[in-house]
């Protein structure tokens, strides 16, 4: 169950920045918590199409919004992101010792290449 | 699928350059008998390697690590554009229980002679076991979902 609900949650974190408008926020609320209203300012969107957003972005657990104050600040919680992070950090490393060993494998077929250009 | 929207950001950009001919670089990616002798970290092996490199073909690859555990690996080619630009779908397993669906794009550039390749990963989806047991993983999968909705009604 727990296992699952990892999933769960980390399919939900990346359904949530998959959208361009909520990776805005996210960055903007990384430099402190914000209202909602405050939050809203830089985007051409109602504050209902933003409070949406919101929503889908407090399911996935990125973000928190207060209980205790009258204006509800929305702060951000990064943690969902190092399930991704380290999963990217794996892929990375994947292909840089791939590409390692392309380098290697280029140059021996550079060479059969030259061998036959020269015998035809 | 969301990913090949222009307006989303690849999760990961890996740029390189090869001190090869682009040809030369599209022949190592897309020639089964080519992949294998590159592809995968170092001490891995790859016992199974068949790319059926055009729109819709498949590639089965299978890595052995060093300690002798296989990892199968499943992809479908989507775009494939030579010696340019290929793309495609495939799922990659991390930390043996959960594996990724990756939407990947490479680019193939021409630098005077030498090659730059771009290659840019979207992560789709996150699914629950490897990529050699999807089949009957995704039952699972949404069984898992149906209880914790169940779990969530109650609390």
């Amino acid at each position: 169950m727990v296992r699952n609900t990892h999933e769960i949650r980390l399919s939900n974190t990346l359904a949530a920045l998959a959208d361009p408008t909520r990776r805005a926020i996210l960055a903007r609320l990384a430099s402190g918590e914000l209202a909602v209203t405050e939050l809203a300012k830089p985007f051409r969107m109602s504050l209902p199409a933003v409070s949406k957003h919101l929503k889908v972005l407090e399911r996935a657990g990125l973000i928190v919004r207060s209980r205790s104050a009258q204006w509800r600040p929305c702060r951000l919680d990064a943690r969902p992101l190092r399930d991704v992070a380290a999963f990217l950090d794996t892929y990375r490393s994947f292909w840089d010792e791939s590409f390692g060993r392309l380098d290697d494998y280029l140059i021996e077929l550079k060479q059969k290449e030259k061998k036959r250009g020269r015998k035809s | 699928m969301a990913a090949r929207a222009s307006d989303v950001k690849p999760h990961m950009t890996i740029v390189r350059v090869f001190d090869a001919p682009r040809e030369l670089v599209w022949k190592a990616w897309t020639e089964p008998e080519h992949l294998a002798r590159w592809f995968g970290p170092k001490g891995f092996t790859t016992p199974v390697c068949e790319a059926d490199v055009r729109p819709g073909g498949t590639q089965r690859i299978t890595m052995r690590g060093p300690d002798g555990t296989d990892y199968p690996m499943t992809a479908i080619y989507e775009e494939v554009v030579p010696p340019e630009r290929l793309t495609w779908n495939g799922s990659v397993e991390h930390a043996g229980n959960v594996s990724f669906d990756v939407y990947q794009v490479a680019t193939f550039a021409d630098r005077n002679g030498k090659t730059e390749l771009t290659l840019q990963a979207f992560v789709t989806r996150a699914t629950p076991e490897a990529a050699g047991a999807l089949g009957g993983m995704h039952e699972g999968w949404s069984q898992s979902l149906d209880k914790l909705d169940e779990l969530l009604a109650r609390t």
